[in-house]
């Protein structure tokens, strides 16, 4: 293990680079690296909604060389859906890094004001509301199994690939609603308008942004991701990890990176962690089971 | 006014000019190398941009932008091994002209056709950049469908005399685009419980596979492909005289626009306008039996197409804040870094940054010209290295190549794979370009359809009801049509 200390870490991010987890990563780095006193390397693994690069880490020697910052979706709901080389009790939890709501978007010229309006629509005319999914089984898609069951309406589901693909399927008419991540949506607001707030409570950065649970709907779908290491990394190793995850995001240069793609800062450590990923694992089952997306 | 000159001494700094040329250096070696290709050469540069301020770091990652695409055409054409699948149809003609001892030359007709669709694409994003952002918006999955099935009419055009083996191609093409998760259901498809296949088949690892490995595993087995000819080559420069370029600013013109309009698509990419390009110019040329035998007429088409998408690909990126694809995705994310939201109001509060990026690309392609002219000595003389070093050389990068995409050791054999499947598809003469036409266009078909089919709520007769659909399907039909017209008119004359 000594020599495992001197040796560089390896994060792999189990999305593209340039997008928002990776960039969230690539903050993260040099403080993390200045805690660690070694240097820190962020690696892109994509495929497969990011399972790819999480089992890549499961399989990993649990020597605290290869982390992974995963998500919540390949962590919370894929494990549900398919069949993957791991599970959640493959990782030992080191520390949530982001985590920030979604937010349920229609275009700026949408007739819908409140969810309520929408909602009504929806109930007058079952299925004609097109939903524009990023993926399946992501959060995005899970929110928004959560709003249908909720507010009691069916909706048409309109897969598409990712954020951009989903902006445009509003812009261009084919859908009319998807649920962005809020600093996507902040990014694109003069586009977009927001109908609700997939969060118990307001944002201190966005107070403008009404809540779903303001409205009757006590919907909170964040989308978060943390770092984990294989199951079995000695404990000394991860604390060591988990230190260097708080140096990380306190930095300014994280601090300054949340700032600039307007995403509130957050951190939990590596028990509230664990907690947290166990509850949300089991509250998506649920969820998914009932819109009928876990087959066996 | 202000807001130009503002721009401009933004742009005018040593700074800019600084990370201009060696971004677009930079992306030319990227481009180069086979298997490394534009996303990866933005990736590398983009935790340098964190530091820069915002003028310097958009000309940092736009010269490697257009630095890539337009590399990847000179590995095409010297070694027939087009490192991107954007150049992959450029090899068609350069790689035949390359062979005929005449690789200078035809690295002056990809470096001159490159900066002209680039600066074609500029003019087009400066003039009609928002409008054509609105414009773009016309196009719903039903309209993606009917321009997807358009484009797989290209098959036709790169597999001319081996038809039924290019058609082959294309379905294997599209076929093993299907592996993977279903893009509606979510369902695994052809995985046989691999969970490494869950992700599908890499674009890039197969592009490797087919063009570089197969050429260097027919190199080592000495097995040259029918009737042709590897002589010794003039290294250097050549510009082809005005003689030559007068009677092709037709095609030059053509696949700069065929370029900027698929590149103000998002989710079609520089692939799919240089291979709509070639075929175009291959129906439409005066020269159309010496294509195939490195016709540069194919050249021009081809560079000044993928060349186009550049500029074009960033009106979505910038005016809607929809990225085309993986490249602009990167280069977005740069933006919003820099604290640059793009969008409708990008273009009312910031025009000082929209003029600053203009001037950016336009310098980024003159450099880019620059560097093509004077790597070319450096470039061609790749080909005078004695062929047993060659050879292992691009073995070596191409691995890297494949394995860096998403770092991953299942790519590196899937690219294998692609190599030994390619070098005895070449060895029996079928054409290799339809599958890649298959891989790239495969999945954009169906999830088209499959979307178009959710929003008629399953009808394909609604397809027909929307004017720029029919307008594309029946510009198909008409393609698909044409020999047989010809063979009519020529008949009756």
């Amino acid at each position: 293990m000594a020599e495992a200390q001197n040796r560089p870490v390896t994060i792999v991010v189990p999305f593209a680079a340039g997008g928002g987890t990776d960039i969230t990563t690539r903050a993260m780095q040099q403080g993390m690296g200045e805690s660690l006193g070694v240097d820190v390397v962020v690696r892109n693994a994509e495929g497969a909604g990011g399972t790819i690069g999480v089992a890549e880490v499961a399989r990993a020697r649990p020597d605290g060389t290869t982390v992974a910052m995963a998500p919540v979706g390949p962590l919370t709901t894929q494990p549900h859906m398919n069949r993957l080389p791991y599970d959640i009790d493959s990782f030992s939890y080191v520390c949530l890094a982001y985590s920030a709501p979604t937010v349920i978007a229609v275009r700026a010229d949408s007739p819908f004001e409140t969810l309520a309006d929408m909602v009504e629509y929806a109930r007058a005319n079952p299925g004609e509301l097109n939903f524009a999914v990023q993926a399946i089984g992501s959060i995005p898609h899970v929110a928004g199994l959560g709003l249908a069951a909720a507010a009691e309406i069916e909706m048409t589901y309109l897969p598409v690939n990712g954020d951009g693909p989903a902006l445009r399927a509003l812009l261009d008419g084919s859908a009319d609603l998807f649920i962005p991540h809020v600093s996507f949506y902040s990014t694109n607001a003069d586009q977009l308008k927001s109908l609700a707030l997939l969060q118990r409570t307001r944002l201190d950065e966005q107070p403008d942004l009404i809540t779903a649970a303001e409205q009757g709907y006590d919907l909170d779908f964040p989308i978060w991701g943390g770092l984990v290491a294989p199951a079995n990394t000695p404990s000394d190793t991860l604390e060591r990890l988990e230190t260097a995850c708080d140096a990380g995001i306190q930095s300014d240069g994280f601090q300054d990176r949340m700032e600039a793609l307007r995403q509130p800062p957050a951190y939990m450590g590596a028990a509230e962690f664990e907690a947290f990923v166990r509850e949300t694992y089991a509250t998506n089952r649920t969820l998914l089971e009932a819109a009928g997306l876990i087959s066996e | 006014m202000d807001l130009l000159i503002l721009a401009a001494t933004q742009v005018a700094t040593p700074l800019t000019l600084l990370c201009i040329v060696l971004g677009t250096a930079f992306g030319v070696m990227v481009g180069v190398l086979p298997g490394l290709g534009s996303v990866i050469g933005l990736t590398m540069v983009l935790p340098f941009t964190f530091g820069l301020p915002q003028v310097p770091a958009i000309a940092l990652m736009l010269g490697v932008y257009c630095g890539s695409v337009y590399g990847g055409s000179v590995t095409a054409t010297i070694l027939n091994t087009p490192g991107t699948p954007q150049s992959a149809a450029t090899a068609l003609e350069g790689f035949p002209m390359a062979m005929r001892g005449e690789a200078s030359r035809a690295i002056g007709w990809v470096t001159m056709s490159s900066m002209i669709g680039g600066l074609f694409s500029v003019t087009v994003l400066i003039i009609v950049g928002p409008a054509l952002a609105k414009f773009s918006l016309m196009f719903t999955p039903i309209e993606y469908f009917a321009l997807g099935l358009f484009a797989l009419t290209c098959i036709a055009g790169v597999s001319a005399g081996a038809l039924a083996k290019g058609l082959m191609g294309g379905a294997l093409g599209v076929l093993l685009a299907t592996i993977g998760s279903d893009p509606v259901t979510g369902a695994l498809r052809f995985t046989f419980d691999s969970f490494m296949l869950t992700a599908g088949i890499g674009l890039i690892p197969v592009v490797v596979g087919l063009f570089a490995f197969s050429e260097m595993f027919l190199r080592i087995l000495k097995l040259d492909e029918p009737g042709m000819d590897r002589t010794t080559m003039k290294v250097g420069f050549s510009l082809p005289p005005w003689s030559e370029w007068r009677s092709r600013i037709g095609m030059l013109v053509r696949g700069s626009m065929i370029g900027s309009f698929v590149g103000a698509l998002p989710g079609t990419g520089a692939a799919t306008a240089s291979f709509i390009a070639y075929s175009e110019a291959r129906r439409t040329s005066k020269r159309r039996e010496n294509f195939g035998k490195g016709e540069p007429d194919g050249i021009v088409a081809c560079e000044s197409a993928n060349n186009a998408v550049t500029g074009s690909a960033l009106v979505p990126t910038l005016s809607l804040g929809i990225p085309g694809d993986p490249v602009t995705a990167v280069m977005l994310g740069a933006l919003v870094i820099q604290g640059i939201a793009p969008g409708p109001q990008l273009f009312a509060n910031h025009m000082d940054i929209v003029y600053a990026l203009f001037m950016a690309l336009i310098l980024v392609n003159f450099v880019m010209f620059a560097v093509g002219a004077l790597g070319a000595s450096v470039f061609t003389r790749i080909l005078r290295v004695p062929e047993p070093i060659l050879i292992g050389l691009i073995m070596i990068i191409s691995t890297l190549g494949a394995y860096g995409v998403s770092g991953s050791t299942f790519d590196v054999w899937i690219a294998f794979g692609a190599g030994v499947v390619g070098a005895l598809l070449r060895y029996f003469a079928f054409p290799v370009a339809p599958i890649v036409i298959g891989l790239v266009l495969g999945p954009m078909l169906e999830l088209s359809l499959r979307q178009g089919l959710i929003l008629t709520r399953g009808s394909f007769l609604a397809f027909l009801e929307r004017p720029i659909a029919l307008v594309l399907f029946i510009i198909t039909a008409l393609v698909l049509l044409w020999p047989m017209l010809r063979w009519l008119r020529s008949r009756r004359a």
